[in-house]
This record gives C-alpha cells, structure tokens and sequence, in this order.
C-alpha cells in the first residue's frame, strides 16, 4: 500500500540578520513556501487537512539566529540533491537560506531528536572580565514557575574570550533550556554585581580567556571595548552555530 | 532617506511579534534609487492590514511607474505605538524603514468607519499635522480613498485630497501630476489647485462647509471657495478590469495574517441590489474575469507565492457566470498539492451549497448564510430576495453532504421593523434547526449546531437606506433581549455585536465635516484602534461629543426623507440619487427590484452615468426557477461574508 521507496530529504538552512527575530511558527511556514515555490514534488499527508509532509528540527526563540538548521523534507520521487538545493536557493530569502541538502535512510530519527546537543554563540556589547554564570534559572511554565538546575543541561565548558560567549546546552525529553533566558539571566546577575548589589540566585564566575576580539564575524562590526562600569551588559546577539548527537 | 531601522531593532526583541516591522518578506518590491517616494499606509496592524486589496493594488501600480517607489506602513500595535512614542521614533514604512514624513506622498486606506482615530494616530505617529491646512511645503501630500471616500466629510480636513473610485489609475495620475509640479518648483497651494480639476479628486480644502439652511437651498453642502472647481465628484472606474490579470504580484508575510493566503479577485460588483448594502452600490457595474483569465492567475499566483490556500474573492463569487467551470478546472489542476480553495460569500441555494462542495473537500465545518431578516416580509423591504425555500434548501444541501454546523447572519433595526420580525429571527432559525436535523442521520444529530449571529443595522451613506435613522442603543437592547427570549432551543446559540460601535460607524457614515472635529477630540481623549473590541472606549467619544457640542445621537438616528440633501450628495457612485430613492419608495412597499446581470436593467444610472456596461464572462443563468433571484452570503468555515 505505502510507498515502498520513500525519499527523504534532510535540509540544512540558516535563520540570520534580522530574520533571527522570526518564531518556530512563522520559520516552518516560510519555508514551507519556499518548498511549494521551489517545485519539489513534495509529499502530502492523507486525511480530513491534507498537508506537506515536512518536519523540523528543535525549534529556535525568537531573537536567537542559527547557522545550521535543519528540517526533512518527503519527496514522491528522486531529485538530486543539487537540482533540490538550486530550486530551494533559488525560492529562499537571503536571511533564511538553504545551505545543503542530502537524502537519509527512511528510519533515521527525526530531526528534531537527532540533535539533542546545541552549541550556541553571543556577542556581547562590551567584554566583561568575569561573566557569572547563574546556577538556576526559573522559567514559568503553563503559569507555573519552575526552577532549571543550569548544570543539567550545559554539555561542556562555558567558554567567554572577548565580548564572545561559547555554550552548549542539552536538550532533555523533559524540556530544554532556552539559551537566551539562560544568557538574559547571566546578564542580570553581572549587572547587580556592577552595581554593588547581590544577584537573587547563586552563580559561578566565569573568568575571561581572552581580551581580544576572536575571529566571529559579528564582533569585528560591535563595539568589544572592555565594559565600563555602570554600562549595563547585554547581549547583542545570539546564534547556534552547531547541533550534534 | 532616513534608515530608523538601528533605532527600531533593539526595541523588538521585547516587542510583541517582531515579525510585524522586519521588512524582506517574499514578493516585496524595493527601489532605492527612486526619486518620487509614496507611502501606502493601512491604518491598522500589519495582521489586519497587509492583505488588504487596496495597498496590494496600489503598491503595484506605482512601482510599475518609472522613477517612482511605493512603500507600505502600517500602525503598530498599540502598546509598540507608545513604546515609538516613548523612545521618540517616528511612524516608518516597512520596505526602507523611513520616517512618513520624509515621503513625497502618503497615502492611507479608508477601509471602515472604526478607523478614523487610527488616520490620526497615523499622522500623529509620523509627526505629520493632522490638519491639511497645517502642511507647509516641505510635508507630504496626504491622500485618502476607499470605501469611506464616498462620504468624506468626517475625514476632509486630515486629508489634502481624497480619491473617489477605483484607484487603478487614478492614484498613479495623481503622482505623476505631483512629481511633474514639484520638479517645477510649484507651491503646495497651486499643486492642490491643479488636482482639484483630475477627475476622481476632491480637494476638500478648496470647498467651503455650508449650514444645514444653506445647504439645503444650495442643493448642496459644499462651495467653492473660487471660480472654476468642480462641484460633483463621480468615481473613478477601473475599465480595463475584466481583461487584467487577476495574478496581482503580492508580499508573502511571515507572520500569520487575515486572509494569509493568495487572493484572487475573480469579479468586481454585486448587482444584487441589497438596500442596505453600500458595497453593493459603490462597486458597480459588475466585471467577471475570465474563466481562463481566474484558472491561470490561480496557478501562476500560487507557483510564485507558495501559498496552499486560494481565495476567488468579490461580493459574490458563486454569481461569477463560469464558477462552476472555475472549480472544476483548479480541482483538478491543484490534485495531490495540499492545496485549498475557498470561496467567500457563496449565493444562498442549493447552487451555492454545490460550489461550497466542490471545495471543500473531506473537511466541512461550518457554513454561513445571511438572511438578515427574519420574515419575508422584512427580506422584500430590503431586497434580500431569499425565500425561506431557498434556505431551507441550501440547509438540506448542506447537511445531507456532511456540514453540521451553520451561523446565521441577521441585522436588527432595519428600517421598518416591527417585533414580529424580531420573533421571526427566532422561529427561522429555530425551524433551519429542525430542518438541519432531519436532514442528519439519527446517530449524528447531537452534532447539529445553529447559531444566530446579530448586528445592529447602520444606515449607509451612498444606498436606498441612507435617509433611514439608526434605532437607539437601548432599543437595540429591548430588541435583543426581544429575540434571545424567543429563542427556546438551547442548541441555537444567539451572538450579539456591540452596539455601540455599531453607533460610531452610524455617525462616521452620516455625518458632515462637523464631525471631523469630533473624531479629533475623541483621539485627543485616548480613543484608537475602536475596530478592537478591547480598545474601544465608549467614554472617549461621548466626552468628545460634550467638548465640541456635536450631537452625534441627531446624526446616527435621524430620518429624512428623500428630498433632503445629504453632506455626501457632492459624491457619485454612478448610483443615481433618484434610484436611491425610487428603491426607498419600493422598500416601503415591500416590493423587489431584481438583480439586472440576471435580467432586466434596473436603470440603476451606473451604465450610462460612467459610460460602462456590465461585463460578464459568459451569460449568468439561474441554477432552478425557484432560485431564480435567490442570493446570500454563504461562506465556508471561517470566512467573513461582505456585510453591508
């Protein structure tokens, strides 16, 4: 009854520039377009609301850009993966932008499981010589408040050379942790120290390695210089710049 | 021009959907380079406004103007209008993020009558004077059009000019005319003066508000203020319609939207003739595009946007001669993609039932149909010609092919109405609920739902009930506890629209240039966004009437008869006055006028006043005898039928 040869198409994309500030919802669906556009032989569901048969990969706040994003895509027969990528080029948006495109076995997990570890960089306004690293930070959920141990979900080392701050953090099936609350967090504990005053929650200063500006794109056009006391830190921007296994 | 957009991007990520100002969408069209810069503002949200028709068409045909660059704006929403405020950002267009101000033309959408605090909030946010004659040399003309052009006055003074009609040409015109004056070195002033004299524009400033006494002698409310200008202004008439292609290059938003799918208008004008019904007055005559025409521009349109939803938009998309032909072609063309095709107000019949099928595919949720009164006698007053055979026979249609729910469009406080046609609401919708069951097998009845959806009647400029009052808000109260409590079913559910808005639209409709003064000090006291159920502040425009000693109660609710002299009779839709008020005499006797794309000519005045003719695809034929002139509004889930 079912297809016996099932294409599918794992697509890596980036979400960048001001499109950064799109949500998950208004991603999925912009690129959804961009596959009609395109003219792949898309996949449709059956049932009451036919639709694409797209799924995508763990989704990103608004705010925070992404340099390798991904989403599978169920084709009805072969492309190659070249004639795919240069119809997709050809229907993106500069900022949200197909990169690659290769076929995966048709069990392979999806992609929104497959890549449970997420590495993420920001640029800060100005480089601070210690960054407090918050112990825990309470989101509210479904109107209740909930308290997320950091250390559970950073993989690794949490790394500040310059104005620039390195991370990476784990997806858990029971949630995640939002890599822009976790950073906005740290930015308010600094800030109190600056002031003189003693952050709400306990944290780990994070010395920095390095007080020149490392090799990112964005820190050459951001002002590094070292932070000046009373100047309230925050971040300018935040990217994933990887996800693996 | 100004670049605010580094100004503008460290406030959004704390801004509710950013999406709304972040520019770079699919399908928008930038010229840096262009000299001549006009700014299409809709005075509401992105959501509301980005869709719209009016900024789409008006975006296309000035881009397409060499040297020329249209931009689009819209309002923030409120709470990012004071955040603008606050941080002392002016109002910006989306595609440069430039201040309004730094235009050559701005110009701003009437879409209703709830959106007149909005103009101001508008060009106030822009830093613009409000007033027209507040401009100096270097501000940018302000103009107006849309559907509340046809009655001005309550927007005059904001405005430098205002288009009457179909702005296909007429906007671009108009550009070309300011752009020529200006390279000229020509003053404000003269360019007013030169286009004053282009047909299709009203140059307020130039006209003189006369008193209710002199207006009347006069035959009219305006005068010159100097020899020479014109004193009737007949709309504008997009001849070249039917022949143009119903693909109109269109902005694919991010964010979700109203009507967030690709829409294609299929036919402009309703000839059907509803008394009540502005849109079916201003948009005659009545031009189809071609079934290959709407099948072609389907299909390319969807292949550029990448939309999955196609709307085949007009006032009456199941009158379109080949709509049958239509849906067939794109069903079978669009098999397989996922895609959906919707047609808004579909005709109330076993027809329309038939073309709601057709698109509808496995999925059927609800279905709605607009009687707008309860009793026959009440539907002949007001030219609805719907019997209850016809809804009866559209209910059995739609429920026998799998429907289950139904809303049912009614007004109250049409002209002439007794409480025997407040209880007859209650009893049709009672009975279409009987009917609907039967029609249903046994086990799914339980499923059945029927609701009864009420407005409150607003006479309308420009139509047969334009003399007609507007009953009270506490008699509209007494009317609709009238009808709840006629209502025994519990499974008919009976929704009830604010009437005090309804009560502002009613003096936006009918009032004269006084009532600008009004609109200005209801701003002045916090009132906006008044189309937004939660933003609308009752006590703002009462405190405004008290401050300027406007009675706006006198302006909603009076009525006249039909020798008087309207603040709008300087205003043409083509609709002659005296079939206006031939068509009040019929409605007084309850009898019908029919719709003239089926038959006869109604001598509506439109065809030879504007020098046009009906244009239609092929002949419209009636589906059955009984239907002959059976016309509503269905519209499948979720679609908005065009109200009046």
């Amino acid at each position: 009854m079912a297809d016996l040869r099932i294409f599918r198409l794992r697509v890596t994309f980036c979400k960048q520039g001001r499109l950064a500030l799109l949500s998950h919802l208004e991603v999925a669906r912009a690129l959804e377009r961009a596959v009609r556009r395109a003219g792949l032989p898309f996949a449709i569901s059956q049932g009451f609301s036919p639709h694409m048969k797209i799924a995508f990969g763990a989704a990103l706040p608004v705010g925070v850009g992404g340099l390798r994003e991904i989403f599978d895509l169920q084709l009805t027969r072969y492309v190659s993966p070249e004639q795919a990528l240069e119809a997709l080029q050809a229907a993106s948006a500069p900022d949200l932008m197909v990169k690659e495109c290769h076929y995966i076995e048709p069990g392979a997990p999806a992609a929104s499981v497959a890549y449970p570890v997420s590495t993420y960089r920001a640029l800060l306004s100005c480089t601070p010589e210690h960054l407090p690293l918050v112990d825990e930070v309470t989101v509210v959920r479904k109107k209740k408040e909930k308290t997320l141990r950091v250390s559970d979900f950073v993989v690794g080392d949490f790394d500040l050379a310059g104005a620039v701050v390195t991370f990476s953090l784990e997806a858990k099936p029971t949630g995640s942790l939002r890599p822009d609350v976790l950073l906005r967090a740290c930015m308010d504990a600094y800030n109190v120290l600056d002031a003189g005053g003693e952050p709400p929650v306990s944290f780990t200063p994070i010395a920095n390695t390095s007080y020149e500006p490392v090799n990112f794109a964005e820190a050459a056009a951001a002002d590094c210089e070292p932070c000046v006391s009373g100047d309230a830190l925050h971040v300018v921007s935040l990217t994933r710049i990887d996800q693996r296994a | 021009m100004t670049d605010l957009w580094p100004r503008l991007e460290p406030l959004l990520t704390d801004a509710e959907r950013p999406a709304r100002y972040l520019n770079r969408e699919w399908g928008c069209v930038y010229k840096p380079d262009a000299h001549f810069r006009f700014c299409m503002v809709y005075p509401d949200t992105y959501e509301l406004g980005q869709a719209n028709q009016a900024v789409r068409i008006l975006v296309n045909v000035v881009n397409a103007v060499e040297g020329m660059a249209a931009e689009r704006a819209f309002l923030p929403a409120p709470a990012f209008c004071d955040t603008l405020r606050a941080e002392d950002i002016p109002l910006f267009s989306i595609e440069s993020c430039a201040p309004l101000a730094e235009f050559d033309v701005v110009g701003i959408t009437l879409p209703h009558e709830l959106a007149a605090t909005n103009i101001l909030e508008t060009l106030d946010l822009a830093g613009i004077p409000l007033q027209a004659d507040e401009r100096a040399e270097a501000d940018p003309f302000v103009l107006g059009g849309g559907p509340c052009a046809f009655n001005p006055e309550p927007y005059a003074p904001f405005f430098d000019a205002v288009s009457i009609g179909e702005g296909e040409e007429a906007v671009p015109e108009a550009l070309c005319l300011i752009r020529q004056m200006r390279e000229a070195g020509e003053s404000r002033a003269a360019i007013l003066r030169a286009l004053a004299q282009e047909p299709g524009w009203y140059v307020p400033s130039l006209y003189r508000w006369r008193s209710e006494a002199e207006a009347q002698e006069a035959g009219s409310w305006i005068e010159p203020v100097e020899e020479g200008l014109p004193v009737r202004f007949e709309k504008r008439l997009f001849t070249g319609f039917a022949e143009s292609s119903g693909w109109e290059p269109c902005v694919v938003p991010f964010t979700e939207v109203v009507h967030d799918r690709l829409n294609v208008e299929i036919l402009r004008g309703c000839a059907r003739g509803c008394r009540f019904c502005q849109a079916g007055m201003m948009y005659r005559p009545v031009r189809e595009r071609s079934a290959d025409n709407v099948v072609e521009s389907v299909l390319t349109g969807l292949a550029e946007t990448g939309y999955d939803e196609v709307s085949l938009t007009s006032l009456s998309s199941t009158d379109h001669s080949q709509i049958a032909d239509i849906l067939t072609r794109l069903n079978r063309a669009l098999d397989g993609k996922g895609v959906r095709v919707s047609v808004p107000s579909q005709r109330l019949d076993a027809f329309g039932v038939d073309m709601a099928g057709l698109v509808a595919g496995q999925k059927k949720g609800g279905l709605t149909f607009a009687p707008e009164a309860g009793t026959q006698r009440l539907r002949d007053v007001i030219n609805k010609n719907v019997t209850e055979d016809d809804l009866f026979g559209a209910l059995d249609a739609a429920f026998a092919a799998g429907w289950r729910r139904c809303k049912l469009y009614f007004m109250i406080g049409l002209p002439t109405e007794t409480d025997d046609d407040i209880k007859g609401i209650a009893s049709l919708a009672q009975r279409a609920y009987d009917r609907a069951k039967a029609a249903v097998a046994p086990e799914q009845r339980g499923s059945v739902r029927v609701s009864v959806s009420v407005a409150l009647f607003v006479p309308k400029a420009q139509t047969p009930f334009q003399w007609d009052g507007q009953i009270t808000p506490e008699e509209a109260q007494r009317r609709v506890n009238l009808l709840r409590h006629s209502v025994k079913y519990k499974a008919v559910d009976v929704h009830w629209h604010d009437p005090s808005t309804s009560f502002v639209e009613a003096v936006m409709s009918r009032g004269g240039r006084e009532a600008a003064a009004w609109v200005e000090a209801a701003w002045r006291r916090g009132a906006r966004f008044d189309a937004w159920t939660e933003c609308f502040s009752e006590e703002a425009w009462r405190a405004a009437a008290a401050e300027t000693g406007i009675d706006p109660a006198a302006v909603a609710q009076t009525s006249y008869p039909v020798e008087r002299v309207m603040p709008w009779s300087h205003v043409s839709t083509g609709v002659s006055e005296r079939f206006l008020a031939r068509e009040r005499r019929l409605a007084a006797e309850g009898r019908t006028t029919p719709d003239c794309t089926f038959g006869a000519c109604s001598a509506c005045g439109v065809c030879p006043g504007l020098d046009a003719d009906n244009v239609l695809a092929a002949e419209r034929m009636a589906p059955a005898p009984s239907v002959a002139a059976a016309a509503a509004d269905v519209a499948a889930s979720g679609e908005e039928a065009p109200r009046g």
